[in-house]
């Protein structure tokens, strides 16, 4: 049985590895954004060759499968945290305010409309990033108050 | 100091686990490996299964424990993870045929207490051959028939019809002794 313990115990640590966590969040991020491009550049540009159509297709398709995994991933086989989630909730807030900002700088620069669809799609993002951000602070607040409730009946 | 069975203290666990607390985790799995591997024991009937059913019910654990509604249950949402564990590997392992003919009521009456002290009942099982433990546990787990306990056990029906009598009436022995039956 000690033996299983400590097996237990490993897994553990290995589960709760916030680097490997961490990563997939990054992952679901990244892929997210690289979505987001294609498909502005898919919809705003008219006119374009069959070929061209099924690249975009095919990039779409890769990123969203690597956001299908990531979700998956961070969903069910290492979900996140209250603290974890209140972390990737600013992660996620940051980089799409980085996107923003750069999506902006292509349509000053006259990237016309498929970076004013990057705009869009980047403030839709910040949008569905704050709320994760509100619903993961609520959530740990609420489980810090009872925390700090129970630590008191039980002291 | 409140009692470690106090539930308020299965709850903080559980919350400080779902805060994501590393530490707790540790506390988590110090307090309830070894119930949970004495569990699974029993119904796995040996230590290497029990090493087994022990890691999988930890992982569905470790990744379920965030989604756990109610924290305050945390004891029976444990052992409800174990023993659907341990169902399923035993169902998967073994392929079991259950005999429509074979009743329960087949068998000598030698009826344990309902409200039985569940200490007292490991205790008394503890001191039967491991054969006829393996068959009462399965058994008074009310999840397994006498058939699909031979199919389980490769053995004949009558065989443990016959184990099963035998370690009902030993356990009614030291469960008398121990005066938890009348």
């Amino acid at each position: 049985m000690n033996e299983s313990l400590e097996t237990i115990r490993a897994m553990a640590r290995d589960h709760l590895s916030m680097k490997a966590r961490v990563g997939y969040v990054f992952l679901l991020l990244a892929a997210t954004t690289m979505v987001v491009i294609v498909v502005s550049l898919w919809v705003t540009e008219a006119h374009l060759p069959a070929r061209t159509q099924l690249a975009f297709g095919a990039m779409t398709g890769i990123g969203a499968s690597w956001v299908a995994l990531a979700a998956w991933v961070l969903g069910s086989r290492r979900p996140l945290y209250a603290v974890d989630r209140v972390i990737a909730g600013r992660l996620a807030v940051t980089f799409t305010t980085v996107f923003i900002v750069g999506a902006l700088m292509g349509l000053l620069g006259g990237g016309g409309s498929a970076a004013a669809a990057a705009v869009g799609m980047g403030v839709v993002m910040l949008g569905a990033a704050i709320a994760a951000l509100r619903s993961a602070r609520r959530r740990f607040a609420a489980l810090s108050a009872r925390r700090l409730e129970l630590e008191r009946a039980l002291a | 100091m409140n009692p470690p069975d106090d539930p308020r203290t299965d709850e903080l666990l559980a919350i400080r686990c779902q805060l994501g607390e590393r530490a707790a985790f540790d506390a988590l799995i110090a307090r309830w490996h070894e119930p949970l591997w004495r569990y699974l024991r029993r119904l796995g009937g040996d230590d290497d299964t029990a090493a087994d059913l022990v890691q999988d019910t930890w992982t569905r654990v470790l990744r379920g424990i965030v989604a756990l509604r109610e924290p305050a249950s945390l004891r029976p949402w444990l052992f409800g993870i174990a023993r659907r564990v341990a169902m399923d590997r035993l169902r998967h392992t073994y392929l079991w045929r259950p005999d429509p003919d074979v009743e329960l009521d087949d068998l000598p009456a030698e009826d344990l207490p309902a409200d039985i002290d569940m200490a007292v009942l490991d205790g008394a099982i503890a001191t039967l051959p491991v054969a006829d433990q393996e068959v009462v546990t399965l058994f008074h787990l009310r999840e397994l028939s006498i058939a699909q306990i031979a199919s389980l056990l490769e053995v004949p029906v009558g065989t443990v019809k016959s184990r099963l009598f035998r370690a009902r009436r030993a356990l009614r022995s030291e469960l008398v002794k121990s005066g938890e039956f009348p």
